[in-house]
Order: C-alpha cells, then sequence, then structure tokens
C-alpha cells in the first residue's frame, strides 16, 4: 500500500515535470483595441461635431472612463481625492459643452483593495466599457501591464517604476501626470545647486533598506560626485540600511553631528521624515532638509516648525505661488467651486484629465484610442497651462526629459507655511544646469 | 572608541524602553491568562485611537482623554475579551487562543476604521501636557535629551515593571492569575472564583495594551496598526528572552534590545551591505537566534490543565464516520459540483469575475501547503506566504534570466521553497509549544525586511514579469484557459496533500499527535513524519507561488505576498479546517469573492440614491451612511471573527458543518426508514453533542 502510494505520487510528479517539460512561455498578447477624441473644453477643436465612432466606452452623448485608486490604504493617504480632479475636470468641459458634442463621464471609481489593481483594471475594461483609464492612483500598479498589452489610453500618478517603459517594452499607453520614466538612482544637480544657493557644504543623506529607497540614496551620492565640486560640497553621510517604520534615528543624528551636516535629505515616507526632524531639534543638529515629497497641507500644518527653513520640491506649481499659471487658477476655481480641497491627489487627477482631453483634441472627431495616444505622444512642450515645467511625450516614457538638467518648483516652509522661493513672475520653475562642471540656474515658464 | 559605546548605548534606552513595555504586556497576558496574546498591538492601537479623537480632535483635557483610552476603553475589551471570548477557552491549548489572538489582531483594527474612520491620524498627541512630544525637551542643553513622550515612557514602564514584579513574587492575586491559567477546575475547587480572577487578569493585561498604545504611537507622524504590530514582533525577541514568564528578564531583554540596535547602528558602515541586511532584521534575528539556540524552547511549555481529562474527546472526522454508500455520494456530489462551478466560471461569468475565481483557485494552491504544514504535520507556520514569495521568485528569475519554461520554473520554484524549509524545518520542528509559531513568524518578517527587498532576489523596484505557461499547442495566456490550467494543478495537488494525509506519514502524525511518547514507543520518530510535512507544505507554497506569479504576469511580493496576507491566510484556513482540502479551496476562493461581493453589496445604497434623487429623510440618512471603503474592513473582520469559532470546532467550520448536516441527513432516513438511530448516526449525535 505504502508502496503504491509512493509510486502514485512519483507518477503525479513525473507527469506535472514532463508536461512543464514539454512546454514554453506564452507571448500572445491580447490584440490592441482601438478607438478616438478632445480638449479642454475652453479650446475644443469643432467642440460640437458629433462623428461616429466604433470605440469602447464611446456612444454618441458619452465618453466613458474609470479609474482606480488605493483609496483603502493603510497609510491613510488621499489618494482617492485623485477621482474629484477628474470629477472637477470634466464638470468643466462638459458645462462647455463636452467634447465633439458627447459628455465625458467618469462612469467607475474603483478601490483597489489589496493593491490587486490587475483584477480592478479587468473590471473596467470588461464590466465598466471605458475608453481610457484615469485617474490611477495606486500604491502598486500590477494592472499596468494588462492596459499595455489592450492598448488602453492610461493616465496616472507616477509613482511607481512599472509606469515607465524600455526598448523592448516602451509602454506608450501610459501617461504619468509629468512623464511616466522614473529614475531613482540618476544623479540630479538638483541637490548640489541647492547647496551651492543655500552656501551649505556638507550633506547626509537617510533612506530604507528598500530597493527604490536605497536606489533614491545612491542618486543623491553620485550627484554630488558628478556636481558637487562647484557647489563645493560634499556627501559626508549615508544611511540606506534604515527598517521601514524605524523609530529611533538618534544615533545617526549623533554621527551627522558628529560630521557637521549641515543640509540633510531623505528617500524615506513622512514617518520617517518626521522621526528625523524631532531628533535633530534634540539634538540642535543645524541643518536645513530638502524634502522632495512633503507637499501636503496637513503635515506642514503639524511639524512645520520642525522644518522651519527646509525646501520642499514638487514637479507642479505649488498653489501659493502668487503669479499663477492659468491652468493652476482654473484648477483651484473649480476645486473651489465644487467644494473641494485642493490636494496633490486630485491636482494628479486633474492633470492626467487635462492631458486626456489634450489627446482628444490631438486625435480630432474621428478618435480612436491608437490616434489619442499617437496624438499624446507627438506634444513635446506639455505644460498643463504652466502647471508643469513641460513634458517631451516624444521620450518622456523611456529617459529622464533633460540630462543634466533638472527643473522644479521649490517652497521653503516659513512658519509652517510654503513660501515660493526663485520663483519669478511668469517663470514658476527654477532650473540646475550642469554647464561643464559649472552649476548654473535658469528659469522657465 | 569606549566613549561611543557608552553614547550609543545610552541612546538605545529609550527605545529599549518601548520593545520592553510591549514585551511586558505580552508576557503579562501570557501568564494571567496562557494566551500569547498578538492582538495586544491591536489593543494597543484602540487606545491610541481613542486617545487621539477625544485629546485632538474633541479637544479634551489631557487626564480625561487618558483616563478614557487607557483606565476605561482598555480594560473594558478585556472585559469584553474575557466574557465573551476566552472564558470559553480557558481550558483549550495555547495554540487554540493564539489563533484566536490572531483572528483578533486581523479584525480589532478594522473595527476601530469603521468606527473612527480611516483618515490620516496625524501627529497623535503625547501622554503629557505638550501638544507635541518635542515641545518639552529635558534637560535642555544636554548631549542626552529626553522628549516628553520618552520621559512618559520610561516613567510608566519602570512603574508597570516594578508593579508587576512585586504582584507576582508577593503572593496573592498573582499567584491565583497563574493558578487559574494552571487549571481554572481546581482554583474553583479551592474555592476561588477562577471567573472573576480571569476577568481581573484581562482587566490588567488590557490596562497595560492600552498604556503602551497611548505612550507609543507619538512615536510615529501618523496612527497605522501596522507600525504598534511591527514595534511587538520586534518586543517578542524580549519575551524569549525572559522565557515568556520572567517580568524583570523580560524588560532587561527589550533595554538589551535596544542598546544593540543602537550599537549596530554606531559601528557597522552605514552603506555596507552588512548593515542593509543586518540592521532591519535585527529583532527577528535575534528572537529566531534566541529560538534555535535556549534549550528552553525545546522543552513544552503547554500548559496542561490536570483535569482536563474530564473533557470529551474531539469529534472524529465526519468522513470516518458517514457509511460508505455516503461516501460515494458526496464524492459524487462534490465532483458534480466542482464541475458545475467551472463550468459556471468559463462559460458564464465575465472577464473580470473570472479573474476573481481564477486568482482564489490558484490562492487555494499557496493554502493547500497550510493544510500540509499545519493540518497535516502540526507545525504552526506563519511563513507560508514567504515560502510562495521563493517559488514566485525563482520562477520569475528562471524565466527572466535563463528564459526557462514557466512549469519548469515553476517545479525549480517548489525545490527552492522546500530546500528552504528543509533547512528551516530541522530546527523549528524540535521546538515546543507556541515557539515553532514565533520561529516561522521571526523568519517571515526576516524574509519580509531582509530578503525580499533584495534586487537579486525579488527584481527590486519593479517586480520581475513572468509569463503565462505554452504547453505543446495549448496557449494558456487567456484567463479561461489559465483557470482550466489552475483547476486542474489544484486537483492534482489536492490528491497529492490527501494521499500524504491517508497515507503512512499522515497516519505516524496522527499518533504523534494522540501521544508522542506512545508514538515513539511504537517505534515512530517523531521528528522524520514532520520534518516531510513541513518541506512538502513549504513546496507546495512555493509552487503555488508560481502560478500566482505567473497569473498576475510579475513576481510582486507586496502584492501577493506580505506577511500580514500570509496571516489572513492561517487566519481563514484555520477557521475553516486546517486538515481539510475542501477548507483550503473554499478558503481561497472566498478570499478574492467576499470582498468584491461586499463592495457591490455598499456600492448599492449610493447607486440607488443617484438613481432615486427623490429619496429623503431617515432611509436616505441610513443609506448615505454606508460607504463602499467598508468591503476590505468588513471582509477582513470576518475572517477575523471566524478564527473564534476556533475554540469551539477546532476541526473547523467546515468539517462542523459537515458532521452536523451527515447526522440531519442519517436521522431523515433512519426516520423514513422507521427505524431507530443507526450505529453511525448515534455515535455522531454522541460526539456532537459531546463536543468541547
Amino acid at each position: 500500500m505504502r508502496n503504491t502510494r509512493r509510486a502514485v505520487l512519483v507518477a503525479l510528479f513525473a507527469v506535472v515535470s514532463l508536461v512543464a517539460g514539454a512546454c514554453s512561455n506564452s507571448e500572445t498578447k491580447a490584440a490592441p483595441v482601438t478607438t478616438n477624441t478632445g480638449s479642454d473644453g475652453a479650446d475644443v477643436k469643432n467642440p460640437g461635431k458629433n462623428v461616429p465612432v466604433d470605440a469602447p466606452g464611446v456612444t454618441d452623448t458619452e465618453i466613458r472612463v474609470g479609474g482606480v485608486a488605493s483609496v483603502t490604504n493603510p497609510l491613510g493617504g488621499k489618494f482617492g481625492t485623485a477621482f474629484d480632479g477628474v470629477k472637477a475636470y470634466f464638470d468643466m468641459v462638459n458645462a462647455k459643452g463636452g467634447i465633439y458634442g458627447r459628455k465625458l463621464v467618469l462612469a467607475a471609481e474603483r478601490d483597489d483593495k489589496l493593491g490587486n489593481n490587475k483584477v480592478e483594471v479587468e473590471g473596467l475594461l470588461t464590466q465598466d466599457d471605458v475608453f481610457a483609464v484615469l485617474p490611477v492612483a495606486t500604491l502598486l500598479f500590477t494592472g499596468a501591464q494588462t492596459l499595455v498589452d489592450q492598448n488602453v489610453p492610461t493616465f496616472g500618478w507616477t509613482i511607481n517604476s512599472e509606469w515607465a517603459g524600455n526598448e523592448q517594452n516602451p509602454k506608450k499607453n501610459l501617461f504619468g501626470q509629468s512623464g511616466s520614466f522614473l529614475c531613482f538612482n540618476c544623479p540630479y544637480p538638483t541637490l548640489p545647486w541647492l547647496a551651492k544657493q543655500t552656501d551649505r557644504h556638507k550633506v547626509g543623506v537617510m533612506a530604507y533598506a528598500v530597493d527604490q529607497a536605497a536606489k533614491c540614496a545612491d542618486g543623491v551620492k553620485a550627484s554630488f560626485e558628478e556636481h558637487g565640486q562647484d557647489a563645493d560640497a560634499e556627501l559626508v553621510f549615508i544611511d540606506k540600511s534604515l527598517a521601514y517604520g524605524t523609530a529611533d534615528l538618534s544615533v545617526q543624528v549623533s554621527k551627522m553631528k558628529r560630521a557637521g551636516v549641515d543640509l540633510v535629505t531623505t528617500c524615506m515616507d513622512l514617518n520617517g521624515v518626521v522621526t528625523l526632524a524631532k531628533e535633530m531639534k534634540k539634538q540642535e543638529l543645524d541643518a536645513i532638509a530638502y524634502l522632495p515629497n512633503a507637499y501636503d497641507h496637513e503635515f506642514v500644518e503639524e511639524f512645520g516648525d520642525l522644518f522651519e527653513g527646509s525646501f520642499v520640491r514638487t514637479d507642479f506649481v505649488q498653489w501659493e505661488v502668487e503669479d499663477k499659471p492659468k491652468g493652476l487658477q482654473t484648477y483651484l476655481d473649480q476645486m473651489e467651486e465644487a467644494g473641494m480641497e485642493p490636494t496633490e491627489n486630485s491636482l494628479v487627477g486633474w492633470l492626467n484629465a487635462d492631458l486626456f482631453v489634450t489627446g482628444l483634441r490631438e486625435a480630432g472627431p474621428a478618435f480612436d484610442r491608437q490616434k489619442v495616444i499617437d496624438g499624446i505622444n507627438q506634444l513635446t512642450n506639455y505644460t498643463a497651462d504652466g502647471i508643469l515645467a513641460g513634458v517631451d511625450w516624444t521620450r518622456a516614457h523611456t529617459e529622464v526629459a533633460r540630462p543634466g538638467v533638472a527643473c522644479q518648483f521649490l517652497s521653503k516652509i516659513t512658519d509652517s507655511e510654503f513660501k515660493p522661493v526663485y520663483a519669478k513672475p511668469g517663470k514658476p520653475f527654477v532650473c540646475s544646469v550642469d554647464k561643464g562642471g559649472k552649476l548654473v540656474t535658469q528659469y522657465e515658464a | 572608541m569606549a566613549g561611543e559605546i557608552l553614547e550609543y548605548a545610552v541612546r538605545g534606552v529609550p527605545i529599549g524602553c518601548v520593545f520592553a513595555l510591549m514585551a511586558v504586556g505580552l508576557v503579562l497576558t501570557y501568564k494571567t491568562s496562557g494566551v500569547f496574546n498578538l492582538a495586544f498591538a491591536a489593543q494597543a492601537y484602540t487606545s491610541a485611537v481613542v486617545f487621539y479623537e477625544v485629546r485632538k480632535e474633541h479637544e479634551w483635557p489631557l487626564l480625561p482623554a487618558a483616563l478614557l483610552a487607557v483606565v476605561v476603553v482598555a480594560p473594558l475589551i478585556g472585559v469584553i475579551l474575557d466574557r465573551f471570548l476566552y472564558r470559553y477557552q480557558r481550558t483549550a491549548g495555547s495554540l487554540a487562543k493564539l489563533i484566536t489572538s490572531l483572528g483578533l489582531l486581523v479584525a480589532i483594527p478594522e473595527i476601530v476604521r469603521l468606527i473612527f474612520g480611516s483618515g490620516s491620524k496625524k501627529n497623535p498627541p503625547a501622554l503629557w501636557w505638550v501638544k507635541r512630544t518635542d515641545d518639552f525637551l529635558w534637560p535642555q542643553g544636554s548631549r542626552f535629551v529626553l522628549d516628553a513622550g520618552q520621559i512618559a515612557t520610561l516613567a510608566f514602564t519602570a512603574i508597570a515593571v516594578t508593579g508587576l514584579a512585586i504582584m507576582f513574587s508577593r503572593g496573592g492575586i498573582g499567584l491565583r492569575m497563574r493558578a487559574v491559567v494552571e487549571s481554572p477546575r481546581l482554583v474553583q475547587l479551592q474555592g476561588i472564583d477562577a471567573s472573576r480572577v480571569s476577568l481581573a487578569s484581562w482587566m490588567l493585561s488590557s490596562l497595560l495594551a492600552g498604556l503602551a498604545g497611548v505612550l507609543i504611537a507619538p512615536l510615529f507622524a501618523q496612527l497605522n496598526s501596522l507600525d504598534f504590530f511591527t514595534l511587538l514582533v520586534a518586543a517578542i525577541a524580549a519575551c524569549v528572552i525572559g522565557s515568556l514568564t520572567n517580568i524583570v528578564a523580560t524588560f532587561i531583554g527589550g533595554i538589551g534590545l535596544g542598546i544593540l540596535q543602537a550599537e549596530l547602528a554606531g559601528f557597522l558602515p552605514t552603506d555596507s551591505i552588512l548593515a542593509t541586511g543586518l540592521r532591519p532584521g535585527l529583532p527577528f534575528l535575534v528572537l529566531f537566534g534566541l529560538l534555535l539556540f535556549r534549550r528552553s524552547a525545546r522543552t513544552s511549555h503547554e500548559v496542561t490543565d490536570p483535569l482536563s481529562g474530564v473533557d470529551p474527546p474531539p469529534p472524529p472526522p465526519a468522513a470516518s464516520l458517514r457509511p460508505s454508500w455516503m461516501t460515494m455520494g458526496t464524492r459524487v456530489f462534490a465532483v458534480t459540483v466542482a464541475v458545475l462551478g467551472l463550468v459556471l466560471a468559463l462559460f458564464v461569468l465575465d472577464e473580470f469575475w473570472l479573474s476573481v475565481v481564477t486568482s482564489g483557485v490558484v490562492l487555494a494552491v499557496v493554502l493547500l501547503s497550510i493544510v500540509l504544514t499545519t493540518g497535516v504535520g502540526g507545525t504552526i507556520s506563519l511563513s507560508q506566504a514567504a515560502f510562495a514569495a521563493i517559488g514566485a521568485f525563482t520562477t520569475a528569475q528562471l524565466t527572466t534570466n535563463f528564459n526557462l519554461s514557466v512549469l519548469v520554473a515553476m517545479v525549480a520554484g517548489a525545490l527552492v521553497a522546500a530546500a528552504v524549509g528543509a533547512v528551516l524545518s530541522l530546527p523549528i520542528i524540535r521546538l515546543a509549544g507556541i515557539y515553532p509559531a514565533l520561529a516561522t513568524l521571526a523568519f517571515a518578517l526576516m524574509f519580509e525586511n531582509v530578503l525580499a527587498p533584495l534586487s537579486w532576489v525579488s527584481g527590486g523596484a519593479t517586480p520581475l514579469t513572468v509569463p503565462r505557461p505554452l504547453v505543446g499547442p495549448i496557449d494558456f495566456a487567456g484567463n479561461r484557459a489559465f483557470l482550466l490550467l489552475s483547476v486542474g494543478i489544484l486537483a492534482v495537488l489536492s490528491v497529492a496533500v490527501i494521499m500524504i494525509r491517508q497515507g503512512t506519514t499522515g497516519r505516524f502524525l496522527d499518533a504523534i499527535r494522540e501521544s508522542e511518547p506512545a508514538a515513539s514507543a511504537v517505534g515512530i520518530n517523531p521528528i522524520r513524519p514532520r520534518l516531510v510535512a513541513f518541506v512538502a507544505g513549504a513546496g507546495v507554497a512555493g509552487f503555488g507561488g508560481g502560478l500566482v506569479a505567473s497569473f498576475n504576469g510579475q513576481a510582486n511580493y507586496a502584492a501577493n505576498f506580505t506577511f500580514y496576507l500570509g496571516l489572513v491566510w492561517l487566519v481563514l484556513v484555520i477557521t475553516a479546517g486546517f486538515r481539510s482540502v475542501q477548507a483550503a479551496i473554499i478558503s481561497g476562493i472566498f478570499f478574492y469573492v467576499l470582498p468584491q461581493l461586499l463592495d457591490r453589496l455598499f456600492r448599492w445604497p449610493g447607486n440607488y440614491l443617484t438613481s432615486n434623487p427623490e429619496v429623503s429623510g431617515v432611509t436616505k440618512s441610513v443609506l448615505d451612511f454606508i460607504e463602499p471603503e467598508w468591503s476590505l474592513g468588513v471582509a477582513f473582520i470576518l475572517f477575523g471573527f471566524g478564527a473564534l469559532t476556533y475554540a469551539k470546532h477546532p476541526e473547523g467550520i467546515i468539517e462542523a458543518q459537515t458532521t452536523k448536516s451527515i447526522r440531519k441527513v442519517l436521522g431523515w432516513i433512519d426516520k423514513a426508514r422507521g427505524k431507530g438511530p443507526t450505529p453511525a448516526s448515534e455515535q455522531l449525535v454522541t460526539q456532537v453533542g459531546g463536543g468541547r
């Protein structure tokens, strides 16, 4: 009996192995589906022209889109407000007659429970019958490849590397709010430039021991190796072995103090940043911080005093700027009209909707999915009416926008508020450029 | 050098105190209730949220807010846990109690989020007369400065440890609490009200959980239940230093862990692979090391009631008592239902539901590993998700870098996971009581914190892609084809699990479970069959992990294999019946389908109001109140509460319901025949009636 069982088990294993050995890997992808058009309502070519369109999610009266966000997330993030931005934008466009005689409809707002947005994406395509997917504001993006395979125009918040394409898989239909390519370890000149501007010479960086954060720390290191000479600044402290959720950074701050650090940056979440700032205050470390991910008004209201004099970077114009670009003013007005609070995620939703409508406009009245994708991918300086520094969509899927040049909007935390700095009237973005080892400043609209 | 060692040691003390406070709370609960209460973290989180709400949102003064959160709400939770849950488990083994606490760990934070909302709760208030902990620093300007939060933690930890040490060393209530854990019935015979003593134990330990929660919350910029659990797990190492019983040794262990962490941060080169590997996983490495090398961890700590012999035996498996015709009928019925379900899935469901169901079937393959490891092998393992991840990463690396066929790569993934399981099992299966669970917990967290982030393991920030299989002319790229493949694999592996369970290994393990000394006396080596079950379980999990990766197109740790997901899977399978293959299958499908069904349910009121704008009054208010975002929380609450039934039905809900159904059917048949109860139905009636 025992031998029989063993034999059956061995046989089962052998069958599985043989079948496995006789097989290879599937390369079949779903056939691309095509369809249609649009614009921002105020500037639509032929806004009233309704040409018959045969595309998923498009009727004579509607263009349906749907999105997915990590509404239920353990971090308490306001990712769901991305839907608000899309709705506010669509309301504005629809109030002006819609696009090509059709109303824009956000038909589905899905919550990617358990980070499982692959399933939700399939739901958007098969149950909700959408023409395009927007917004995508998720912690993970497991549905990316499904959308690539189906060639669906997709717009979202680029925090995951799945948005970026490469030569083999360019992912031309995935559009982040300000480009799709993320390079965590690229030697951007921003931080050395800022050190030069603020007369800081010794830099410390702290990162979690996860791949993305550690690469970010490597990027900081590389940026000082490549651009630090002109700034007379060097990286004197690096720690990229922090446990996620760490609650004690006293030893690290003590070591930074000993090393004379006067400029600190982090590749951590707000939790880690606050822990660091509290410890810096306790140990009286006289340093400012450069915070790439801290444009959060609740955060600055609660912890702003800990970060007095620190710099906050965004790739969009922050709404504290006095001379607001047209696009930003429209966003703020629409959000106010809708009774919704402006947030980074709702702005992302707004930008996604704007790019989608721009794509529709470029595609023309007989639009389809491919035409929308192609329409966007020919734009070389997309700014969303001045909210962004300018995205070159002919290359923004697979490479850094402009090597050696980093443009951003900067504000300084002053009296627990974001105060824009380095911005000039009509030119909110400051660009740091390495010209033959010399860090120079450029201003861009 | 000596100065630096001293400096880092001093800097490690405050965080060591945090570990110590959590660890002392765990040990207190274990000593006074016999429960290794992993839900301690959830209880702490609850009090922290209550304190946040009243102190910050409603701007109560400090003392009333603290009293409500720590002295009222926390002990009240203890009362609820004792009266409605643990009083029925007083004579249950520590494993049953651990499983119940796992269920609570999953359910409580979701209940809290339902009540208080899931929005971010930034800047938790300190247990001090300040707005933020760093508003009060002492001594100002000195080299070592403490903030208000640290001062409060140091003070309350010292008070708690001293008080508890005195309580347990001077007899009285401490002695009675321990006695109730040993045998409530013997205590009752001495004229002591065991019920009241147990209630006092739970109130006291819950009060400590509440205090810990309120003290620890300001360490973080915002409240998140997972942060509390991470700290608790780090504190478990300190508990093991104190052998789960010694309060003072536990306290010292906690402080020692904080100091060790600080010394490593000070002296290891911060840009080195050693630091990246060692520092994030330090508490888990220490815990794992302690469990492997401490002799006491190999000696059973299981508290057994001397009067437990009067308890009736657990009910036998329903399948073993039903007549052969009914067994055959059940099998035919099960196959018919399965085939009908498959046909329904293939031809009726749309792509979305097909994807949901396929996710469940694929997960069921991973869950079969829990049946093998825990159900058949008797080793409670919290690392099955890690084994699945090992299988997924191996599959991904082999298909990406060596262009290997994905099915071959899955088999290789299973073998690698089995090999890791073999190495791990050698020390683990020798551990006694709850220690195997703790050791697998330590391994799972080490994997999550140290190994999974490494790019040569997981591919790094961008998950590695995994293709769908292609067998000869059959392409499994489509979801329907992949469902068929998954069902086939699930069927094959289910048969294999049943054969192991009913074969020599399974029978040896049954004998060992009944009485290890007796089994050894008849020549059964208790180690070998356990090892076989553990290694086979790891292999099945690894294969399942590869299948999950192939279905999703990528090996994504954060989406599919986190420790927390593994915890929920274990709770689900144990609830359904951890010895049963059908429990694993149903659990896998349930895990994905239930949240989607709840999502539809909770979306309905909003959709109804949209299409019926004329609705007003109370109906509108009620319908408005329901949020679609509740679906996942409610699903997890149901999963968690399911584990609470374990004490009543250790055989699992499915087995219990099967037994009940068989009894009913046999009763109807007997009645129809006009006969008295048959031996089988009589036996079932007796067993069910006399069940624990």
